[in-house]
């Protein structure tokens, strides 16, 4: 009985790993073909039968004038404004979620648990309602296509999901924790320094890991608040596209765009499944 | 180390009610300097709430509080300089057991040398030297309340240590061990011990001082032997002694006791009680058995004779009440009925549920 369910359960999980996988190998084949290759006759391995190129990568570093898109300076835009943005909002959504975690607010009608839906409900919100806004604010403040002008509406967009995620947290992390370190010396700030962060870890890059994929993947905001000063990687690979597509090199820059998250999901990972704070309490 | 004072101190949860239900009654209350206490009641009777007043986790709706004369009531609980342990360890998961110890005496900016003499002292005193360099959270439950013991033991000034029923998790022998590891320190340092329990059995073997709190009152305050001699309220007669206390409605006629059928002297004076509300409590400890009747004596049936190893508790019946008497276990009861004789001087009566002195 145990050695079917162990046989079924790696099966399962081969299968998984096979439908998570293949797409990644499918684009890493076609990244080196060519339009011939894509185009041409039916082969029987078409993975493995094709004649090697690299057309589909030179164009993601050539010029626009020599026929190519340039990723280079928006990859390292869509990184700086991603991480900026991603720090600012685990930072700031930080600070709110303990307080939301640990104080009572109570406006009339309005207590803690209104906060944090408020907070949850920009994300909710189609992000459509939001593009007006945010164009004629940007647009008023002169931070139209600037990548300062991006950080700021992706901090309005990301920490409302580094609240939303630590508010959970902060809630299952005993207060007791926070009192005892208040007893042991430590005024409410360094508590939460010293203490409450440190123990709140597997939290924490939960909070970064969903900022950063969704600062990196987002393509709505980039496109209408930027023009031609500033780009991001989304906005330019689209760029990519023609009357005939080409496979190869959206090959090329999917894996290069999904790169960094791979990494990201790669280096965190550990700290997910070490449960910090189990054993804090009890 | 230092005398804390509660005056007039209350507190209420919810202070904006136009009617505030009181998690604790105002009071007034003093706790003396090296002085060691338990506080002892049900659960939600406002024990926690007390301490937590102490530590300056709450501050109360109501009254002041005092340490050594000085008014702390809104000084922060960091500037306390209180040690408090919970009923549940809480450890600093990403510290070893060194820097958990170390924690408390480097918030204050001790020495290194210091700290580190502190925390092998206690170390050793917790059985925690050979643990000491591991990370504190792969230790089992009671090696973690242990830290959380030892935090509060670290400091030498402390004001006081509050411990919020701290050895619910350690194992029963441990336990007995680390009670009177405190009452070592306790007589050792002059630190003054407040020690949350609903057992009476560690609050009686713990503390010089008990103070037995319901619904958010205190209801008597003194030594074990007082409590169980001379218990102020029913209340405290039923909670303290196992079995509880035997009470029974009684009256008062021609400077008799009427218990049921049978007339019982007493050494009060009758004039003393003005309500008809009386009731009668004996201890079964003091209860004595006759084979033949004697002064204040009663006629008893025999229900059952249980046997708990170190006594034997029989439980009786007369006018459909019942009474519960210890006895040793060499005592060999063999007939169906016997006498029971309830000392006058063993007698405590309790007009509208209080102890008339």
């Amino acid at each position: 009985m145990k050695s079917i369910y162990f046989t079924l359960k790696y099966f399962a999980i081969t299968l998984w790993s096979m439908f998570v996988i293949a797409p990644f190998l499918w684009a890493l084949s076609t990244s080196f073909k060519d339009f011939n290759s894509v185009t041409g006759g039916a082969t029987y391995i078409p993975w493995l039968q094709f004649e090697p190129s690299l057309e589909g990568w030179k164009v993601l570093v050539r010029s626009p004038a020599k026929g190519g898109v340039d990723i280079i300076e928006p990859y390292f835009n869509s990184i700086f404004v991603t991480c900026t943005a991603s720090l600012i909002s685990i930072m700031l959504g930080t600070l709110a979620a303990y307080a939301l975690s640990r104080f009572t607010f109570k406006a009339g009608i309005i207590k803690n648990n209104d906060i944090t839906f408020f907070f949850i409900s920009q994300r909710i919100m189609p992000p459509i309602v939001l593009s007006i806004p945010f164009f004629l604010m940007l647009g008023f403040l002169g931070l139209l296509d600037s990548l300062f002008g991006l950080i700021l509406v992706y901090i309005v967009l990301l920490m409302p999901i580094a609240v939303w995620i630590m508010v959970d947290f902060f809630n299952k992390v005993p207060k007791e924790i926070d009192e005892t370190a208040l007893i042991d010396g430590c005024n409410p700030y360094q508590a939460f320094i010293k203490v409450v962060i440190p123990n709140s870890i597997p939290g924490l890059i939960v909070a970064v890991l969903f900022c950063i994929i969704f600062g990196w993947i987002d393509f709505f905001f980039a496109f209408i608040l930027t023009f031609t000063e500033v780009q991001l990687l989304p906005v330019k690979i689209v760029a990519l596209n023609s009357s005939v597509t080409p496979w190869w090199s959206l090959s090329a820059s999917a894996l290069v765009s999904v790169a960094p998250l791979v990494v990201v999901a790669f280096i965190v990972e550990r700290y997910l499944s070490k449960g910090n704070l189990s054993g804090a309490l009890k | 180390m230092a005398k804390i004072e509660f005056k007039n101190v209350g507190h209420s949860y919810d202070q904006t009610a136009k009617h505030p239900v009181y998690a604790l009654k105002p009071f007034s209350l003093s706790w003396e300097d090296g002085g060691r206490y338990a506080l002892l009641g049900p659960s939600g009777c406002g024990k926690t709430t007390m301490l937590n007043i102490i530590s300056g986790l709450i501050t109360p709706s109501e009254g002041n509080v005092f340490f050594n004369d000085q008014n702390i009531t809104s000084v922060k609980t960091e500037q306390r300089n209180i040690a408090q342990v919970f009923q549940f360890p809480v450890i600093y998961n990403t510290m070893s057991v060194y820097d958990n110890l170390a924690f408390p005496l480097k918030c204050r900016k001790f020495s290194e040398s210091h700290i580190r003499k502190k925390v092998n002292e206690v170390a050793e005193i917790l059985n925690l030297s050979s643990v000491i360099d591991s990370g504190a959270k792969r230790l089992t439950a009671d090696q973690k309340q242990l830290i959380s013991l030892g935090r509060g033991l670290v400091r030498e000034d402390v004001a006081a240590v509050l411990m919020d029923e701290p050895l619910t998790v350690i194992d029963p022998d441990l336990k007995f061990k680390l009670r009177r590891k405190l009452k070592e320190i306790n007589s050792k340092y002059k630190t003054t011990l407040i020690y949350v329990t609903h057992d009476q059995n560690e609050a009686m073997t713990f503390a010089e001082k008990i103070i037995v709190m319901d619904s958010g009152q205190i209801v008597q305050r003194g030594s074990s032997k007082e409590l169980f001699e001379r218990p102020s309220t029913t209340f405290v007669a039923y909670f303290i002694g196992s079995p509880a206390m035997n009470i029974f409605n009684c009256s008062i006629a021609n400077n008799e006791l009427i218990l049921g059928k049978f007339k019982l002297k007493i050494d009060k004076n009758p004039d003393q009680i003005t309500s008809n509300d009386l009731k009668v409590g004996i201890r079964s400890e003091f209860i004595d058995l006759s084979d033949k009747p004697k002064e204040n004596s009663i006629h008893v049936k025999i229900k059952s004779n249980e046997d708990f190893g170190n006594y034997k508790l029989l439980t009786c019946e007369f006018d459909n009440l019942e009474i519960k008497v210890k006895i040793k276990r060499e005592q060999n009861v063999t007939s169906e009925t016997t006498y029971l004789i309830l000392s006058k001087n063993r007698l405590c009566l309790y007009e509208k549920e209080k102890l008339i002195n």
